[in-house]
């Protein structure tokens, strides 16, 4: 039996268990696999974990369900090497979540009433996260969304509609909007312009930055905006309406493929040597760096949901290089949140010692999970993630065929996250 | 001054580049009587195996735009060959439910080869750069394209109404069995021409890749139907009106983004309602 | 006589079984029947344009739009009630299809499918711009199903997923229904003439221009029906309906099961949904699967499933048969 074996037996006895639940503790013990967590009295939890996960893998963002792969799968190989949750094996199924409403709606109902998952995850478009948020009640699952960022989901059904099976560990529209205020502050700049996405996203997004910055300095003012619809390749004549209105401050939430397209196209038209302090809140993200490679122009503000190089803690250089190992590739933001949504529903589990939803739920609530991005806290009102991302200008480093960060800057989420009850009077910053 | 310029050089640019795009499509249309919905899948192909014969056989971009339509050429050939050939007899909407089941495979293909990452190409050593007009940088590679138009146009009108080649299109086109009849092997010379159309799409895509700067498998979805207004605008089969038709489109989109960007993402759809609307067989196509 | 009692014996079976399905099934079976039902409404009512009056339109998705948000707003804004609110909804199709037609008719062919196509994305633009009002790509949020009050007599809840499939069940019968009834009437008959040579009926003093409108408006108002079920399913209305990628759907569908029959759409509907499904289960890479299928079943199947296997059967039983 060996000292695994005794020390379970104590422990069963200091914890109360009867003695028929220590004996068979003990003789299950020694023959197999043990993992390393007790459960104590807790019936234990029946396996498989079934992890359903959906994200774009089709179409002009396929990068991006890729990327989400990347990270969870590497996630479910770990945990199942090590034993699983609570000594079950986890199995995750994948499927394209396409950006149509009605296709993740479908997925979701599959994953569970099909296929009989108990997680669900995933999810890149805020409408998607938005068209599933009032089918949670009745699929009683619980869902990480990692990607979509609609602060809409977890203010309104999370909080106002107590639709509580909706967790998000990714940061959502507070750090593109909010946040973004915060480093502008310091700017000489008072003449903010932009080009943003033509849909609720980047209208909500500059919105949110306009407001903050126009608290924390009342002399900004906002000259000039660019709506570019989804799928804009050329941004040439919404670059030429911004250099018209001769702005010092430059914001833009494009994001993904859209933003490598304008990003080259403002570089070449000359915003850039025209406008000092350029903001790009999703700058940062793996595949835009990568795109623009040595032609990303120096000295732009970016920032994204998670950059690899923060926080520069041993656990997540550790983590970064596992997953180049891995994969071959650096880290994307949502390998991060698809790497972490995993390990969440592990913690929960073992917390909760059941896989039942209610149970999770309880868990999982102000839960503060140590992972990649450094230690989430799972806030309790309205099940968003709380954790901090930097910002920083980009720079040319030898050891990346990438531009990286300098002047790193943290802004502490809880100083930008809008506050519960999120109408009112002292809910969105800045606050006093 | 100097905005209306650089907004007019704007729309010649992107209007000298949807006409590439669209030459093709016009070409098979008007020749073939098919509208094919998988151009935009020949576009994407096209750009991407230039982008590779760049990248990482290292050839350099001239290389890349010369070579990579070719192997497009063979996916054309096989399309209208094997496939197409069958659906000529059959009304509209099959041609465009087997052009579409195309655009479904090639999608899927390119996403299997190359990845679903959207992938850069470096920038242009040769034509790459800027040159500042009135103050402001403007691409030279967007000049370039405004220059390559018409060119391709020229080109175009130079084939089909000074050689003989082009006489012989230009009848088979209008009247199958009498070419037929006279000894034109109409079903090879059919097959000649959507491969050329074919090239022509792809030679938009090669051309597309220093211009729109990124390469995703869903790229050809969103060129098509900009492709398919144009052609229809200019009158389905006239090239003349789809050069005329992508001209209009190009300089009234960068004026509308410009100065009314509320209407932006429908001017395109307005304009050809109200071509329709005025003039039902587009502005240069043939009065029935 | 015979061909007649054959065919409603057959709709009688699969209308049983359609009944039996949320009993027999399981709930994500019993879900994909509802969206095969939707799609089957929104391909037959297209189809009495398409395969009976010949005209190919690419801006339905409008009117399935103007379904959805009809339902959506009203419920949203004045009352819950189901019934009333799909009446709004197909009221809104409509009218948005008799506006879009009255324009759009006077085309023929390729031209008034590009019309139809702008007129589509040009809704669909206003739906994605109007954010005040549609949620703008939010989509319409807050779009409950409350229970059906018949008279201030009987409450009917339909938000059990059990009980709005017999919702929906009832409005796909009577939709098929209809359609089969319009398609053998004098109308549907004269549409028939109209897609076979328009000239010749105008000289037969059939009123053309004014017929294909009809056929325009009612395939509309199909369109606004499903729509308005699709928003009381999911519970939100989207910009995207009104895009001409929806508005393909029901082409794609009723190439595949058959253009000239009642029940091709519905067929092509239901191997559609079916058969996305299946690969999906299989491999992430559906859509090359998928293409695959198609390009088989244009091919191989001249004139759709229906078609196909119908003359199959015809060519089986022929002889003896007048």
């Amino acid at each position: 039996m060996g000292k695994r074996g005794m020390n379970r037996r104590d422990f069963l006895k200091l914890t109360g268990a009867g003695s028929l639940a220590a004996a068979a503790a003990g003789g299950l013990g020694g023959g197999l696999l043990t993992p390393k967590w007790v459960w104590g009295a807790t019936p234990s939890v029946k396996g498989p974990i079934k992890v359903g996960y959906q994200a774009v893998l089709s179409g002009t963002l396929a990068g991006y369900g890729e990327f989400h792969k990347m990270g969870a799968v590497m996630a479910v190989e770990e945990i199942n090497a090590k034993g699983g949750i609570a000594g079950q094996k986890v199995e995750m199924e994948f499927r394209d979540s396409t950006t149509k409403p009605d296709e993740a709606i479908k997925n979701a109902r599959y994953f569970v009433d099909s296929w009989g998952a108990d997680f669900l995850a995933g999810i890149d478009s805020s409408a998607q996260a938005l068209a599933l948020a009032p089918l949670m009640p009745q699929l009683d699952r619980v869902i990480m969304f990692t990607h979509a960022a609609t602060e809409k989901v977890t203010e309104d059904f999370v909080f106002k509609k107590g639709v509580k099976q909706i967790f998000r560990n990714c940061m959502p529209t507070y750090n593109d909007g909010h946040a973004a205020a915060f480093i502008a502050k310091d700017f000489p700049a008072v003449k903010w312009s932009t080009v943003s996405p033509k849909y609720e996203y980047g209208f909500t997004c500059w919105k949110m930055f306009q407001e903050s910055l126009k608290g924390l300095k009342p002399s900004a003012q906002f000259i000039a905006e660019s709506f570019a619809p989804f799928g804009t390749t050329d941004f040439r004549s919404h670059i030429n309406t911004i250099m018209d209105a001769k702005p010092d401050g430059f914001y833009s939430t494009e994001w993904a493929g859209e933003c490598i397209s304008f990003v080259r196209q403002a570089k070449e038209a000359g915003l850039f040597d025209k406008v000092k302090y350029a903001m790009f809140p999703v700058g940062a993200a793996m595949d835009v760096l990568e795109g623009l490679g040595k032609d990303m122009p120096d000295n732009l503000w970016i920032s994204a949901r998670y950059f690899f190089q923060y926080p520069n803690s041993k656990e997540n250089n550790d983590w970064v290089a596992r997953f180049r190992k891995r994969w071959n590739h650096y880290p994307a933001y949502v390998s991060e949140t698809g790497f972490s949504a995993i390990y969440a529903f592990k913690a929960a589990v073992e917390k909760a010692g059941s896989k039942d939803t209610k149970a999770v739920i309880a868990a999982l609530e102000g839960m503060d999970l140590d992972c990649p991005a450094g230690k989430r806290h799972f806030r309790k009102e309205d099940h968003q993630a709380m954790y901090d991302v930097p910002w920083g200008q980009t720079v040319s480093d030898p050891n990346y065929p990438f531009k990286v960060m300098k002047n790193m800057k943290v802004i502490p989420a809880k100083e930008y996250f809008n506050r519960p009850p999120f109408e009112g009077p002292g809910t969105s910053p800045p606050f006093k | 001054m100097q905005s209306y310029v650089h907004v007019i050089l704007a729309g010649l640019s992107s209007g000298m580049f949807i006409w590439l795009v669209a030459s093709g499509l016009t070409l098979i249309f008007g020749v073939l009587g098919v509208l094919n919905f998988a151009h935009g899948s020949f576009y994407m192909l096209g750009a991407y195996c230039s982008f590779t014969v760049l990248k990482y056989l290292g050839a350099g971009y001239w290389a890349g735009l010369l070579l990579g339509p070719v192997g497009v050429c063979a996916a054309g050939f096989v399309v209208e060959r094997f496939f197409l050939r069958h659906v000529y007899r059959l009304a509209l909407p099959y041609q465009l439910l087997l052009t579409f089941a195309f655009v479904l495979i090639f999608d899927n293909l390119v996403k299997i080869v190359w990845g679903g990452g959207a992938l850069s190409p470096p920038t242009l050593s040769f034509l790459g750069g800027t040159i500042p007009i009135l103050g402001r940088n403007f691409p030279v590679y967007n000049l370039f394209i405004i220059a390559v138009g018409p060119a391709v146009a020229l080109l175009l009108w130079a084939l089909l109404e000074k050689t003989w080649y082009g006489r012989i299109i230009r009848a088979s086109s209008s009247d199958r069995e009498m070419a037929a009849s006279l000894g034109v092997r109409v079903p090879a010379l059919f097959t000649g021409v959507f491969v050329f159309g074919t090239w022509l799409g792809a030679l938009g895509g090669g051309l597309a890749v220093p211009y729109v700067g990124l390469l995703t498998p869903g790229m050809g979805e969103t060129i098509i139907i900009e492709a398919f207004i144009v052609a229809v605008i200019g009158g389905l089969g006239s090239l003349k009106g789809a050069f005329v038709g992508a001209l209009v489109i190009g300089v009234l989109s960068a004026f509308g983004t410009r100065f009314f960007p509320a209407f932006d993402m429908f001017l395109i759809f307005i304009l050809m309602a109200g071509v329709l609307l005025l003039r039902p067989q587009g502005l240069f196509g043939a009065a029935r | 006589m015979k061909a007649e009692t054959r065919n409603a014996v057959a709709a009688g079976a699969v209308l049983l079984a359609l009944c039996a399905v949320p009993f027999i099934t399981g709930k994500f079976t019993a879900y994909l029947t509802i969206r095969i039902m939707l799609l089957g409404i929104f391909a037959v009512g297209y189809n009495l344009l398409l395969g009976q009056t010949g005209l190919l339109s690419f801006g339905h998705g409008a009117f399935y739009a103007a379904g959805a948000y009809g339902l959506g707003l009203f419920g949203v804004h004045v009352s819950t009630h189901p019934l009333l609110g799909v009446a709004v909804g197909v009221a809104a199709a409509v009218l948005l299809a008799l506006l879009v037609g009255y324009l759009c008719v006077r085309h023929t062919e390729i031209y008034f499918a590009m019309l139809t196509l702008a007129c589509g994305m040009m809704v669909f633009s206003l739906v994605w711009n109007a954010r005040e009002i549609t949620g703008g790509d939010d989509g319409l949020i807050g779009i409950v199903r409350a229970p059906i009050t018949l008279f201030g007599l009987a409450d009917i809840p339909i938000a059990r997923e059990n009980h709005f499939y017999f919702f929906v069940l009832f409005f796909f019968a009577l939709s098929v229904w209809a359609a089969h009834r319009i398609r053998r009437s004098p109308f549907g008959l004269a549409l028939a003439g109209i897609r076979e040579n328009a000239r010749r009926s105008e000289f037969a003093g059939v009123p053309v221009r004014r017929y294909r409108l009809a056929a325009f408006v009612l395939s509309g108002a199909f369109a606004g029906l499903a729509g308005a079920l699709e928003a009381l399913l999911e519970s939100n209305a989207r910009p995207f309906m009104a895009h001409w990628t929806h508005s393909a759907e029901p082409v794609l569908v009723s190439l595949l099961g058959g253009l000239s029959s009642l029940t091709g759409p519905l067929v092509g509907g239901a191997i559609f949904v079916a058969m996305r499904e299946i690969i999906q289960r299989f491999t992430e890479n559906w859509m090359l699967w998928f293409g695959i299928l198609l390009l088989v079943i244009i091919l191989g199947f001249r004139g759709g499933v229906v078609g196909t296997v119908s003359a199959l059967f015809r060519k089986a039983t022929a002889p003896g048969e007048g």
